[in-house]
């Protein structure tokens, strides 16, 4: 009952996490690219209001009988946005918004063990959008507060539930750094939309090529995002990044029932590498045209043994999922002994890939082979300078992405600490994440070695995974024949045992061509790696969820 | 759980949230060229046709496009903290499967029978007859699969109290309605207007958050059915909602609300008359920072009018909503009171859509149209106190067989009976400026050391189901002690109004002559739609107040930035 009581912070919050949910949802954000001239950080009214309630929140800030902060930083975000989407060839969304939302965390206690837990983690809340210096400070002046007192109760509310457990060795609550004072541009979202608008209404509109198409659709995601923080540490930081995202997506239903699904994403940091309307168009005939393969495609066999290849972008999503996700340095929930969360978590110095692969990630480059990623930044979202940092050495796990929570034996940040937007608080996250291999081949001795395999063990075909959909499904997979390499589409496959075990015992080659994928969602990162061929792996007929056919058919199509 | 709002920044932002949209302006201006309803009844007539041939049949589709135009401005201290301008069309598809007296909205399955999307902004046929295929064979699907769970439910539970069928017997409407009730929503005109008064508060360094909430909406909706129906209407609203809150040194949270609303932005009142406003709740907060903590109090109490309307709309209005009648969750207060005294005889009830203005005010819950299609009616609910009939949408109730025209949702969720303009009307009544005068009698008469007056209040909620204690809450924000012995009246703070519903109306003794209006956004089951409720001030002989749950949090420590002697200054305050 006490939920639908009238509270005005509890609403402030409960409205800042629909609109984050929703901005997440709806948006991805960012990357460098801002050509304007800026203001000078000393005229920024964003940054001299922090700057201002910041000085006297440090002097003066204390509840009488409580400890002062040890430590407050600000962090505003400043989202300008535009989505669109066409479905039939016709626009069903087209707005801009444009939101500043602001973090406040103080935390008190000190570095070794301090308030940020529960509430004392800090809330969001809206910023004035206005640079109005009056009204920016009188934002932060409450949400400092409401943040301090909140710190206060949580540190005790901490403390009552470390009794519950014994540490043996226990880790800092939070890392010493260096303060940074980087001042870059703010970005801006500055374009005609009407050119985009109607490249999304053609591409959804080639609907009309094939009857049995279910759905197309097509969408833009463009944002702006600015990011302001300053610490009481003595960082003062702002930087601007740009995120364009195209995406095409289809659907259609086999003869008995089977979904099929195709999307392809375009996402760069600067709007010329987009596509242009012919190669969106010929991109989108051409997934039409696979979803229409796809559809007369046999379904692959109940079960399958033996050697797959995959291609550089089926590969991206493998190591996002099995390497991206585990060698983040995530403390663990309070009282867990264990390292990290991640599967990697009591694997430092193990191998955890074959000897011939080494992962980097290096938030410092801005390219790699003629594309932009997506996961450059000069100081991560903890203040903290952007580092490369080498992670898996031949195979050996020998470090991990970390932030400024620190985990057993990794005191320190190393740049890596960044926060979804708008909502979370930063923590370890992939910048650019590079995988490389000592030894390479090209996709053709690849797909050579895989038949020479299925040979030697008698089998008639080995596979070949073109891309992956989500839970590393795959979307298109082609049966690669023994007798004479010729490729045959399939549908309705999934992988039995693709994990990080067979990734360390069964990846056995890999070749010597690149895709860079960048990813647009939840925080701004590019994966690049070869294409790789696995030994071994279980392909099974997928227990795929056959819908009924539609109960009638579509409607005639007055206009072509 | 009901609630009404007064206003509310939450409720709006929300509101447009969950109803991602767009910009332009509603689309199809010309009534006789219009593409969206051609297309429309043509892909449901090839529905019909085509799921007509299956088992089981639809006996009822209807199609429903929203095409709104709204805007949201948001501005606190002088500047602007969002904008939004959004265009959408959605679409919402019903398909009722089996027969009227037993179909696939039965019981807990009403959602069964709606599935809504977006459709194209565009008047392009093709488009949008393909959402509405879409729509549509995805509904079907979900509406036959739950209409067999009904028939397999109906025959293992035993027979529920009310065997009246699912869907109402009507006659066809037709209706085309194009005319623009408002101006397309302006956000440069509503940004201008949220900083300049947003900035009024600047200067009062004890309003710690204020907000000036504008919103605007213009939508035009079409309804086609199986049936033969065809209804275009329009509606509109603008609302200035303003906030300011403070907090007393005890960590309680004091708020006061003012809203404005109207059809059209030149009905709104004018600028002097809102500064005053704002200016009155400055000196409010003030004082109730000020004020006392209330005691738990049992004792005779005014309301003013724009109190007695909430509590109307709250205690009585949502139990006469009529599917709350045949739930078998629903706690069923009045189903059989039907002909009976519900009410002091002096009290009668109208819930009234089809009234556009009372007193000079625009009314929230005007509409022509309702969301099945059905044409707006005035309804008599409580006749000289004596109950005579529920707020009816399509889904009957014993001895009440149609629809009175108050099936009413908000866009994507399935319709109910709910309340338009709910106007209590009193025979026993007395001037207004007599009103406290009689409160003091009843003091003296009751022997209790003082009485309480509620001025105003931001809105409240009630329970309706079985599981829970039939109760309501309503939240005043502004309440007075009256003495009997002529000391002046002392504002008190941290009131809630408790109590039950058939205990607490039958307290009031007197009520005065002016109606008051209260225009508020009022969320239930089918959703947040616009209402108004209208009642005379009124003397209850004993009104039950608690003291209200309150955070323990203190003022800010620090004083407001601008506001800080010891500090240089930084963007100083006007």
């Amino acid at each position: 009952m006490s939920t639908m009581q009238w509270s005005p912070s509890a609403r402030m919050q409960k409205l800042a996490k629909v609109v984050a949910l929703l901005i997440a949802l709806l948006f991805a954000s960012t990357s460098v690219q801002a050509k304007d001239t800026q203001t000078p950080a000393d005229d920024d009214p964003v940054l001299q209001a922090m700057r201002a309630e910041l000085e006297r929140s440090k002097s003066a800030l204390k509840l009488e009988g409580m400890a002062p902060p040890y430590y407050i930083d600000y962090h505003v975000t400043d989202m300008d946005t535009h989505a669109a989407e066409a479905a039939f060839g016709a626009l069903r969304t087209d707005v801009r918004l444009r939101f500043r939302f602001l973090r406040v965390v103080v935390r008190v206690g000190d570095y070794k063990q301090d308030s940020f837990f529960g509430q004392g983690q800090g809330g969001l809340d809206f910023m004035p959008l206005d640079n109005d210096i009056v009204a920016l400070r009188h934002e932060i002046w409450l949400a400092t507060d409401s943040a301090y007192k909140a710190a206060t109760e949580a540190l005790t509310a901490k403390q009552a539930k470390l009794k519950q457990f014994s540490v043996d060795q226990p880790v800092d609550d939070f890392a010493h750094a260096e303060p940074v004072v980087s001042i870059g541009p703010a970005a801006k979202l500055d374009f005609d939309s009407q050119p985009w608008l109607k490249m999304l209404q053609d591409a959804s509109a080639l609907y009309k090529t094939d009857p049995q198409i279910e759905a197309f659709d097509s969408a833009l995601n463009f944002a702006a995002v600015t990011r302001y923080f300053v610490s009481s540490e003595g960082a003062v930081v702002r930087s601007g990044q740009n995120v364009y995202d195209l995406r095409i997506a289809g659907t259609t239903q086999a003869s008995d029932g089977m979904r099929l699904d195709r999307s392809h994403s375009y996402a760069v940091t600067d709007i010329k590498e987009l596509p242009s309307e012919e190669k969106l168009l010929a991109d989108a005939t051409r997934m039409l045209a696979t979803l229409k393969e796809l559809r007369d495609a046999p379904v692959a066999d109940e079960e399958y043994r033996g050697p797959v290849l995959f291609s550089a972008d089926a590969a991206s999503t493998v190591f996002s999922d099995l390497v991206g996700e585990n060698v983040l340095g995530l403390k663990p929930e309070l009282g867990q002994p264990a390292r990290t969360k991640g599967a990697f978590a009591a694997s430092y110095k193990s191998r955890v890939l074959p000897d011939f692969l080494s992962v980097v990630d290096d938030p410092t480059l801005a390219s790699t082979n003629g594309r932009s990623l997506m996961g450059k930044y000069d100081v991560d979202d903890e203040g903290v300078k952007a580092v490369s940092v080498s992670v898996i050495e031949n195979g050996k796990l020998v470090n991990y992405l970390i932030g400024r929570e620190p985990i057993r034996d990794f005191p320190a940040s190393n740049g890596h600490g960044r926060a979804r937007l708008p909502q979370n608080n930063p923590g370890p996250t992939l910048g650019n994440m590079i995988v490389r291999s000592s030894e390479t081949s090209s996709p053709e001795e690849l797909k050579k070695k895989l038949i020479e395999i299925c040979q030697q063990r008698e089998l008639p075909y080995g596979y070949y995974v073109e891309t992956l959909g989500p839970q590393r499904v795959p979307r298109l997979i082609y049966k690669v024949w023994t007798k004479d390499g010729h490729e045959e589409l399939v549908r309705g496959a999934t992988f039995g045992d693709l994990d990080t075990r067979t990734l360390r015992n069964d990846l056995i080659a890999a070749g010597n061509d690149v895709n860079v994928e960048n990813h647009p969602l939840n925080i701004p990162h590019s994966i690049v790696n070869p294409s790789v061929l696995f030994d071994e792996l279980e392909v099974k007929r997928a227990n795929a969820n056959k819908d009924k056919l539609p109960d009638y058919p579509a409607p005639a199509v007055a206009s072509k | 759980m009901k609630k009404l709002f007064g206003n509310s920044a939450l409720f709006c932002v929300l509101a447009i949230f969950l109803k991602p949209a767009l910009n332009g302006t509603p689309a199809g201006d010309a009534g006789k060229n219009d593409i969206l309803i051609a297309a429309m009844q043509q892909e449901l007539h090839r529905a019909q046709g085509d799921l007509g041939k299956l088992d089981p049949a639809p006996y009822f589709i209807s199609y429903s496009v929203y095409d709104q135009d709204s805007a949201m401005v948001v501005g606190s201290q002088g500047s602007l903290i969002n904008s939004i301008h959004a265009r959408r069309r959605s679409a919402d598809v019903i398909v009722r499967v089996g027969t009227a007296a037993l179909d696939n909205t039965h019981e807990e399955n009403r959602g069964s029978a709606l599935t809504s999307g977006s459709l194209p902004l565009d008047d392009d046929s093709d488009a949008i007859a393909h959402v509405l295929w879409q729509l549509t064979y995805g509904e079907y699907r979900k509406a036959s699969q739950a209409y067999l769970n009904v028939k397999t439910t109906t025959q293992v539970h035993a027979q529920e109290e009310d065997t009246s069928p699912d869907f109402s017997q009507e006659t066809a409407q037709s209706h085309a309605d194009y005319d623009d009730l408002s101006p397309a929503p302006d956000p440069q005109k509503l940004e201008e207007i949220a900083r300049r008064y947003s900035a009024y508060f600047r200067k009062y360094p004890y309003i710690y958050a204020s907000n000036v909430v504008l919103s605007a909406q213009r939508m035009r909706s079409r309804f086609v059915s199986t049936e033969g129906s065809h209804v275009v209407s329009t509606g509109a609203w603008v609302r200035l909602a303003i906030e300011a809150e403070t907090r007393a040194d005890d960590g309680m949270e004091l708020m006061r609300f003012e809203t404005f609303q109207a059809e059209n932005p030149s009905h709104l009142p004018a600028e002097a008359e809102i500064t005053a406003r704002m200016e009155k709740m400055a000196s409010d907060l003030k004082a109730l920072r000020a004020a006392p903590v209330a005691e738990p109090f049992d004792g005779p109490a005014l309301l003013s009018g724009r109190a007695a309307a909430v509590f109307f709309h709250e205690v009585l209005g949502h139990r006469l909503e009529g599917h709350r009648q045949r739930g078998e969750q629903e706690g069923q207060t009045f189903t059989k009171k039907v002909n009976q005294q519900v009410l002091p005889e002096f009290l009668s009830v109208t819930d009234d859509p089809t009234a556009r203005t009372l007193n000079g005010m625009d009314l929230g819950g005007w509409y022509e149209y309702d969301e099945e299609g059905m044409p707006a009616v005035r309804v008599e609910v409580i006749k000289d106190g004596i109950l005579k009939s529920f707020l009816m949408s399509r889904m009957p109730i014993k001895d009440f067989d149609k629809s009175n025209g108050h099936g009413r949702a908000q866009a994507g969720l399935m319709v109910t009976g709910r309340q338009g303009n709910l106007i209590v009307t009193s025979s026993r009544t007395t001037k207004d400026s007599e009103l406290r005068q009689k409160l003091i009698d009843e003091i003296k008469k009751q022997g209790k050391p003082y009485g309480l007056y509620f001025e105003d209040i931001q809105g409240g909620f009630t329970l309706t189901q079985r599981a829970m204690p039939q109760s309501f809450q309503i939240l005043p924000v502004l309440v007075w002690r009256v003495y009997p012995d002529g000391r002046p009246d002392e504002l008190v703070r941290g009131v809630d109004i408790v109590g039950t519903p058939l205990a607490a109306m039958n307290r009031i003794v007197l009520t005065g002559e002016k109606i008051e209006v209260f225009n508020g956004m009022c969320g239930a089951e089918s959703g947040s739609v616009p209402v108004s409720a209208a009642a005379p001030a009124m003397l209850f002989s004993e009104i039950e107040v608690q003291k209200r749950a309150h955070s323990l949090n203190r003022p800010p420590i620090l004083p407001p930035p601008g506001f800080d002697a010891t500090e240089t200054k930084v963007g100083g305050r006007p």
